[in-house]
C-alpha cells in the first residue's frame, strides 16, 4: 500500500515539475554571471538538478551555470585542490565533516538572505527541524543550506535469511551480537575464501557508523569539554575486539577489501544479506535492480545496538550542505544563493526521485515522506541520533579511526595498542587545530 | 675568456634557442616547485587558509623526524624500494638477454613485455585489484598450482601480503620498460667481440658474464638509478590499494604520507618538509650509486 502511495506521489512530482517556474532575481537583471557547481555523482540527482538549472537560467538569462560532477571518493580532494589554487567552485557540497574545515577557514559565504528569499537567518532556521543547521551556524549567520541529512539503517535480504533457515521478520538482528551470529549462519565459504557474507560494515565511514557503537557502550570520541579523546577504554576495546573477531583473522565474516556491501546488496546475487545505508539507497536499489525492489524480498530495520548497551545510539546522521564560496564576487554569491535556494525548494522531488531528505519541517511532516517505504524506520532512528563529529580536524580523525580499526582487523595489532596510538594521534590532530 | 665567434658562435646561439623551451619547462615545472616546497617547509602554511603563513624555522623538520608515522613511511618506502629494485633489475636483465638471444620474434616479445608500461598506474592497479580479489585469479592460480583449494592468501587484507602485492604490480608494470633499456645497451656491443669469444669456445653463460655484463655497465648504472628513483616515488598503487580497503600502515610509503599530510591534514608546510627529506634521500642514494659505479670503473 505504501509503495502504491509512493508511486502516485512520484507521478505528482512529475506533474508539478512540468509547471515549475524559477524566480527572476532582480539583482541579476541585465548582468552576466558565470557560476560553477562541483558536486558528487548521483545520476538521479544530476537529472533533476540539471532541469532546475535550465529553469533558473531561462528565468535569469544572464546567468551561465557549469555543473560538474565528481566521484564521491574524489570530490573532497578536488575541492581542496581547487580552493588551494585559488580556483575553487562557486557552489559545492561535501559531507559536513569534510566541509567544515572550509567553513572554519573562512572560505564559505553566509547565505545571502535577499537572493535566497529569506527574511532573516532565524527565518531559515525556523524552516528546518531543530538542530539540523547547527554545523553551519556561526555567529548567528547560516553558511549552508542542507541538500540532505542522512542516517543509516540495516537493509535485510529476506530470501537469504529464509535460505539460511531464519525467519527474517523475527530473526533480524537487533544487537551487534546477533549481527555476528546471524552472519555466521548465512556466510558461505570455500575453505578460507568467503563466497557469501551475512553482513559487512560500510568501510571506511568510521565516524558515521562505528563511533555510535562505542557510544552505545558509554565511550566517547571527544569528551564534552573537548579535553579528552577516545574516552572509555572498555567501550573502545570491546568494539576493537568485535572488528578483530569479525574480520579475516577472526571468524572471517567480512573485510574492507570486499565489494562495498550496499552495492552487492542491491544486485541480489546471493553475495550479502545485510548492509547499512540511508533512505537514498531505496531509489538506487529500484534503479539498479527493479525486479528485486518489486519483489518485496527486502526490508529495513533499525541500526543494531549492543546487548549490554548503556544507551541507545542509532547511526550518526551526516549532512551535505550546499555552500557558496566567499572568494567570488558579491554578484556571483547572490546568483549562487538564488540558484541553491531554487534547487532546494524542490524537497519532495529530491525525496521522491533521489531518496534524499532535506530536513525541513515541511518535508518531514509531508505525506511524501511518510509514503516513502521504511521512512518511519529512518525517522525513528533519526529522532534519537546525533550528528556526526565535525571540526577542523574531522577528516583526519576519520582517517585515524580507519587506520586504528583496520590495523586491528587486518594487521593483527593488539586492540590496546591500537587504542593507545589512536588516542595519541587524535590528541595531536586536535592540538593542531 | 675568449668569446666564440663566427660559425661556432652562431651554432652556440642556435643551441641556446633549441634548449630554451626545455630549460623553461624544467624551470617552471621542476625547479620552481622544488624552491617553493623548500621555502614552504619553513612555514606553518595550511593548504586551505586565508591567513598568511608564518616562518617557523626547523619546526616542521623536527616534528616530522620525531614522528612515529614518518619513520613507518620511511620503512614502508625502504621495503618497497628494496623489494621492487632487486626483481626489477634481475628480471629486466634476464628478459633482455633472452630477447637478444632470440633469432626471431624479438619485436613481439619486446612489445608484450613493454605493454603494461603503457597503461596508466591507476588502470594497472584496478586490474590487479580484480586479480587479488579473494575469488580472483591470484588465489585460483596459486591454489591450482600448489594443490591447496580454498586457501585465501589475503593479497590485500594482510600487512605482509599487501606489501608483496604492491611490489608484484610494480614489477609487472615496469619490467618491460627496463628490459627495453637493457636490450638497447646490449645492442651496442660490437658483434666482433661476441664472435671472437665464440671462436675461443666461450659458452653462452661465459659470454654473458664475461662480455655482456661488463660492457653494459653504463646501462646497468642508468637502469639501477632509474629504478631506485622510481621506486621511491611510487604512489598510485599504494593509494588505490588503501582506497580499496588494504591496511594503510604497511603500505603508507613516503609519497602517500606526503599526500595525506597535505590533502587530508591540510598541513602543506609539514608535507613540504617531508618532500624535501625524500628529495635529499633520493639525491644522496643516486649520488652514492653513481660514485660506486665510477669507483668500479676505476678498479677495472
Amino acid at each position: 500500500m505504501k509503495r502504491i502511495a509512493f508511486a502516485l506521489l512520484a507521478l505528482a512530482f512529475v506533474a508539478a515539475s512540468l509547471s515549475a517556474q524559477a524566480p527572476a532575481v532582480p539583482e541579476l537583471k541585465g548582468k552576466t554571471v558565470e557560476i560553477t557547481i562541483w558536486t558528487h555523482e548521483d545520476v538521479n540527482r544530476t537529472a533533476i538538478e540539471k532541469r532546475y538549472i535550465d529553469e533558473f537560467t531561462k528565468a535569469n538569462p544572464g546567468v551561465k551555470v557549469n555543473y560538474v560532477t565528481y566521484p564521491s571518493a574524489k570530490i573532497k580532494d578536488i575541492v581542496t585542490a581547487g580552493f588551494a589554487a585559488g580556483n575553487g567552485p562557486d557552489i559545492f557540497n561535501l559531507e559536513i565533516f569534510d566541509a567544515y574545515p572550509f567553513l572554519a577557514e573562512g572560505f564559505v559565504a553566509p547565505v545571502d538572505l535577499k537572493a535566497a528569499g529569506y527574511k532573516s537567518y532565524k527565518d531559515i532556521e525556523s524552516k528546518y527541524v531543530a538542530g539540523m543547521l547547527a554545523p553551519v551556524v556561526e555567529g548567528g549567520k547560516v553558511y549552508g543550506l542542507p541538500l540532505e541529512l542522512t542516517n543509516w539503517a540495516l537493509f535485510i535480504n529476506k530470501k537469504m535469511f529464509r535460505a539460511a533457515g531464519l525467519d527474517p521478520e523475527k530473526d533480524w538482528p537487533k544487537t551487534w551480537e546477533e549481527v555476528r551470529s546471524v552472519s555466521e549462519k548465512i556466510a558461505k565459504r570455500d575453505g578460507q575464501i568467503l563466497l557469501r557474507r551475512g553482513f559487512d560494515f560500510r568501510y571506511p565511514y568510521y565516524l558515521t557508523s562505528v563511533v555510535p557503537m562505542v557510544e552505545q557502550l558509554g565511550g566517547e570520541l571527544v569528551s564534552k569539554d573537548g579535553k579528552k579523546v577516545a574516552v572509555g577504554d572498555a567501550a573502545w576495546l570491546k568494539v576493537f575486539e568485535y572488528f578483530r573477531d569479525f574480520g579475516p583473522n577472526g571468524s572471517n565474516l567480512g573485510s574492507p577489501t570486499y565489494t562495498a556491501a550496499r552495492k552487492a546488496f542491491d544486485l541480489d546475487k546471493d553475495e550479502i544479506a545485510m548492509s547499512l545505508s540511508g533512505l537514498y539507497q531505496i531509489p538506487r536499489l529500484q534503479a539498479a535492480n527493479p525486479a528485486f525492489y518489486d519483489s518485496k524480498e527486502w526490508m529495513v530495520v533499525p541500526f543494531p545496538q549492543w546487548k549490554d548497551a548503556k544507551k541507545v545510539v542509532p547511526n550518526n546522521y551526516y549532512g551535505h550542505y550546499y555552500m557558496v564560496s566567499s572568494q567570488e564576487s558579491k554578484l556571483q554569491q547572490q546568483a549562487s544563493w538564488a540558484l541553491v535556494s531554487y534547487m532546494l525548494s524542490h524537497g519532495e522531488e529530491y525525496l521522491g526521485k533521489v531518496g534524499i531528505v532535506q530536513p525541513t519541517k515541511a518535508l518531514m511532516e509531508s505525506a511524501a515522506f511518510k509514503a516513502m517505504p521504511y521512512s518511519d524506520v529512518f525517522a525513528k532512528d533519526l529522532a534519537k541520533a546525533h550528528i556526526v563529529y565535525y571540526g577542523a580536524s574531522s577528516t583526519k580523525i576519520d582517517a585515524l579511526l580507519k587506520e586504528a580499526f583496520e590495523s586491528v582487523m587486518l594487521s593483527g595489532v593488539e586492540p590496546a595498542k591500537a587504542l593507545e596510538k589512536l588516542r595519541k594521534s587524535m590528541a595531536e590532530a586536535l592540538a593542531d587545530e | 675568456m675568449k668569446r666564440a665567434s663566427g660559425m661556432e658562435g652562431k651554432r652556440a646561439r642556435w643551441g641556446w634557442v633549441f634548449v630554451a623551451p626545455g630549460l623553461l619547462f624544467f624551470s617552471l615545472f621542476s625547479w620552481y616547485p622544488i624552491v617553493n616546497a623548500f621555502v614552504t617547509s619553513f612555514t606553518n602554511r595550511k593548504l586551505i587558509s586565508l591567513k598568511a603563513p608564518k616562518f617557523v624555522g626547523l619546526q616542521n623538520y623536527v616534528r616530522v623526524l620525531s614522528s612515529e608515522d614518518f619513520w613507518n613511511s620511511a620503512r614502508a618506502t625502504a621495503v618497497f624500494a628494496v623489494g621492487a629494485f632487486v626483481p626489477l633489475l634481475l628480471l629486466s636483465l634476464l628478459f633482455a638477454a633472452l630477447i637478444v638471444s632470440l633469432r626471431g620474434w624479438k619485436r613481439p616479445a619486446q612489445m608484450a613485455l613493454y605493454s603494461p608500461a603503457v597503461l596508466s598506474s591507476v588502470v594497472a592497479a584496478l586490474i590487479w585489484l580484480v586479480v587479488f580479489d579473494p575469488r580472483g585469479l591470484a588465489n585460483q592460480a596459486l591454489n591450482a598450482l600448489f594443490g591447496t583449494p580454498g586457501i585465501d592468501r589475503r593479497w590485500l587484507a594482510d600487512a605482509t601480503m599487501a606489501q608483496i602485492s604492491t611490489i608484484v604490480v610494480y614489477v609487472w608494470k615496469y619490467v618491460g620498460y627496463f628490459t627495453i633499456l637493457f636490450v638497447t645497451g646490449m645492442g651496442k656491443i660490437p658483434d666482433a667481440v661476441n664472435e671472437a669469444a665464440l671462436i675461443d669456445g666461450a659458452g653462452p653463460f661465459r659470454r654473458f658474464f664475461s662480455i655482456t655484463l661488463p660492457l653494459i655497465r653504463p646501462t646497468t648504472v642508468l637502469v639501477s638509478v632509474m629504478i631506485l628513483i622510481q621506486c621511491m616515488k611510487t604512489f598510485s598503487t599504494q593509494y588505490l590499494f588503501v582506497q580499496a580497503g588494504a591496511p594503510t600502515g604497511p603500505i603508507e610509503v613516503m609519497t602517500l604520507a606526503i599526500y595525506n599530510t597535505a590533502m587530508r591534514d591540510l598541513a602543506i608546510g609539514r608535507a613540504s618538509a617531508m618532500s624535501m627529506l625524500l628529495f635529499a634521500v633520493m639525491l644522496l642514494l643516486s649520488w652514492l650509486q653513481l660514485r660506486a659505479s665510477r669507483g668500479g670503473e676505476d678498479a677495472l
